[in-house]
């Protein structure tokens, strides 16, 4: 009951301001991350499910050892270990680490997603726009794409989903987002429950707007004949 | 092996390897155990239990995980309810447990939902209670088809063990910073970030890569069952 | 199904096999295994007050060190605590229990370190702690066992000084005095905040941050280690550490500072500083230490986070 009682709502209310900047940096890393692994699901994902020599092997590559490395440790790798090659150094903006990171994390998860959705196209599909006359990409982009992307929805909304809750990883590396903003007003102020719960009631708020918003989309878009 | 990375990999191994697959194993078992139990909790038409679960289910899947660990670690203590102090091993585990769990109950009623209604009839028919069914008819066969997800889970957590040196647990990922730091602070001051970083991520895929190849083995069979 | 349940067995029996072996194995708990002592073994034991009753119980320390601040408290090149922090918590070890090895260590960072004292995690927490009004607010300090001052860490090439600070990145550790006084005094400055040293240097020389601001023994270790890297003249914030006890614990505090003020009186930190700083800086920071002749004060009353140049 005390903790009720020494809850300090006052707190809270005056660091709203700094949880709204801490909370538009993510959001704004998310964005280009979820964008960003739009792309790379699309392209890499046609690329595995067609085959397409070279391109389909690196994807492979890329995919496994992203998905089986921690997304910290690449965070870090990316952040601190580039830099430290020997002979050839990679330095790059903090912000830019910030999305980069998120993003061929989530990239590596929806190449997975869209291949499976390109996959379970039905083949006669393309061969029928093949049928009409249109060429290999015309098809894909007029018949697989619309059909596919639309099977992978629900799996690469939970990846974009993952990629804005990545984004609180961040903090490892001080980029001033969400979580390091809170955790940094918590190491002055000492008031932990007052600054995490504000900071779990902040991201839940997100997230679950984010999933209602996608489910919302999702509905908008399912393929008729599968409702 | 060059005479600087000898003592970082008997370091990374003997603490920080051990550290992670203890965080590791408390949190798969756990995961498991509460999940299972929520996720056949979860089937009984009962609202107000439903909504319990699913807003624990919902509540740890939606928090980053590593916003979970800071709740039990930094503010559950402050709670006066909580008399036990427990440590960053332990608050680790405990955060990887929530959201894990969450997982896990999640999977089960799927895989609960998806042996036929004419199981349960058939084995009440034969007079067991709904203890008895779920433990010797329904959860055996629903366990076969929970096994993918489960291995996927422990890859998973492998992984996520690494949050756990964001509150000062030494393990992997710490032991290969602090390896780190030393080299950079003591002659010849090189730190060897972009080989220790490397050797990170391979040890993670080393381990990770057989259990997720596992996962999708499991899976396959599975369907072809 | 057989041998499905068969792999199920072997996971869950894998992971018991390695809860078990975690919780067996050594290097779970950082134990204070051999390790230079500065301290030499005293014949005749000090008189101190009574030890605080659940040490005593235990028979052993709880202390919370950092693990990546050297040389105050690192992990050496075998994989144990050792540094000056350290060093200090296994005398206080030996004055309790006449073994350095009656204190087990947690690794605590500077933004994790008063939480887990105020968490009962440790009995004390002996980690590079500057004096604030606003953590004396929180905790209680032992009398001082060590002063710092501020400096300024920058590339060679930089013409960066305390007073051309506006615009420009500082990088420090999260928690840290450092972060609040620039909050407080360099507004037009941005702050980057990162978990340890380490990362800050690293900041630095990856060009995301124009100047670490920091502690002068750390950052003297990195520019003599470092050709690219140097410190400015500016000095600033020159404030005492305590060691951090929990708020009311009188039994420990009592202790903690009577051990202290033998150390002192003994001039024992001269000898923990010099197993610790390398031997042509030593010379530097003799002032740092308390000895006979040399006292701290914290300021007391004076919020020195908001004071500015």
């Amino acid at each position: 009951m005390t903790l009720v009682a020494s809850f300090d709502w006052n707190f809270i209310w005056e660091h709203i301001p700094d949880f709204w900047t801490g909370l538009k940096a993510t959001l704004k890393v998310a964005a280009i991350g979820i964008g960003g692994s739009l792309a790379i699901g699309i392209v890499l994902g046609a690329a595995r499910a067609h085959r397409i020599p070279v391109l389909n092997w690196v994807a492979a590559v890329y995919v496994e050892v992203i998905r089986n490395t921690p997304i910290l440790v690449q965070i870090f790798f990316i952040a601190g270990g580039l830099t430290q090659i020997p002979g050839h150094p990679i330095r790059l903006e903090p912000f830019t680490i910030a999305w980069l990171s998120v993003m061929i994390w989530g990239g590596a998860y929806n190449t997975e997603n869209f291949r499976a959705g390109f996959e379970a196209v039905p083949w006669r599909y393309r061969e029928a726009g093949l049928a009409l006359g249109f060429s290999r990409i015309a098809t894909f982009a007029n018949v697989t794409l619309p059909i596919g992307a639309r099977i992978a929805l629900p799996s690469s909304i939970n990846t974009y989903v993952s990629v804005l809750k990545n984004t609180s990883l961040l903090t490892a590396i001080g980029f001033a987002e969400l979580t390091d903003t809170a955790y940094s007003l918590e190491s002055q102020s000492f008031k932990p429950s007052e600054v995490y719960l504000a900071l779990g009631a902040t991201y839940l708020l997100v997230v679950w707007t984010l999933s209602a918003l996608v489910r919302l989309v999702e509905r908008r878009l399912a393929i008729p004949e599968a409702r | 092996m060059p005479d600087w990375a000898d003592p970082v990999a008997h370091y990374m191994l003997h603490q920080g390897l051990s550290a992670t697959l203890r965080i590791a194993a408390y949190a798969v078992v756990g995961s498991t155990v509460i999940g299972v139990l929520l996720g056949t909790l979860l089937t009984i038409r009962f609202r107000p239990l439903q909504a319990l679960i699913r807003l624990y289910v919902e509540v740890w899947r939606g928090l980053p995980i590593l916003v979970t660990i800071f709740l039990v670690y930094f503010a559950l203590p402050t709670a006066p309810v909580i008399h036990h102090r427990f440590g960053a091993i332990a608050g680790a585990a405990i955060g990887l447990i929530l959201w894990g769990s969450a997982q896990v109950a999640e999977a089960t009623r799927g895989a609960v939902q998806s042996i036929p209604t004419e199981q349960h009839e058939a084995a009440a028919a034969l007079g067991f209670g709904w203890i008895g069914r779920h433990k010797s008819v329904i959860l055996p066969q629903a366990l076969r088809r929970l096994l993918p997800p489960l291995v996927s889970l422990l890859a998973n957590i492998i992984q996520n063990t690494t949050i756990a040196s964001l509150i000062g647990v030494t393990e992997l990922l710490a032991t290969g910073q602090r390896s780190i730091e030393r080299l950079q602070l003591t002659p010849p001051g090189d730190s060897h970030a972009f080989a220790i970083y490397a050797a990170l991520l391979a040890a993670f895929f080393c381990i990770s890569f057989p259990l997720t190849r596992l996962a999708i083995y499991l899976e396959r069979r599975l369907v072809s069952l | 199904m057989k041998r499905i349940t068969i792999v199920v067995a072997a996971l869950v029996l894998a992971a018991a096999a390695f809860a078990a072996w975690g919780t067996a194995a050594p290097g779970g708990k950082v134990a204070a295994l051999a390790g230079p002592t500065a301290a030499p073994k005293k014949p005749a034991k000090p008189k101190l007050p009574a030890l605080p009753s659940d040490v005593k119980k235990r028979k052993k320390w709880l202390i919370g060190v950092k693990c990546d601040f050297a040389p105050f408290g690192f992990i050496d090149v075998r994989g144990n605590n050792d540094g000056y922090d350290v060093q200090v918590a296994r005398r206080f070890a030996t004055l309790a229990f006449g073994s350095k090895k009656k204190v087990d260590f947690t690794c605590v960072t500077t933004p994790s370190r008063i939480p887990t004292l105020m968490s009962r995690r440790v009995d004390i927490i002996v980690s590079t702690l500057t004096w604030t009004q606003a953590r004396s607010e929180q905790i209680d300090f032992s009398i001082p066992y060590y002063s710092a001052t501020g400096r300024l860490l920058v590339p060679n090439s930089s013409a960066v000084r305390i007073g051309s600070l506006g615009g420009k990145t500082i990088v420090t550790t999260r928690g840290a005095i450092y972060a609040t006084w620039t909050s407080n005094c360099f507004k037009n400055s941005t702050l980057l905040q990162v978990d340890s040293p380490a990362l800050a240097v690293a900041a630095v020389k990856d060009g995301r941050a124009d100047t670490f601001m920091f502690d002068d023994a750390f950052l003297l270790g990195v520019a003599t280690q470092d050709r690219d890297l140097r410190l400015t003249g500016d000095k600033f914030l020159n404030v005492p550490w305590g060691i951090g006890i929990r708020k009311g614990d009188t039994a420990t505090a009592r202790w903690v500072n009577a051990a202290l003020r033998y150390m002192k009186k003994k001039d024992e930190f001269v000898k923990i500083l010099k197993a610790n700083a390398p031997a042509r800086l030593v010379g530097d920071f003799l002032d740092n230490v308390p000895r006979p002749k040399n006292n701290f004060a914290y300021p007391v009353g004076k919020d020195v986070a908001s004071i500015c140049p």
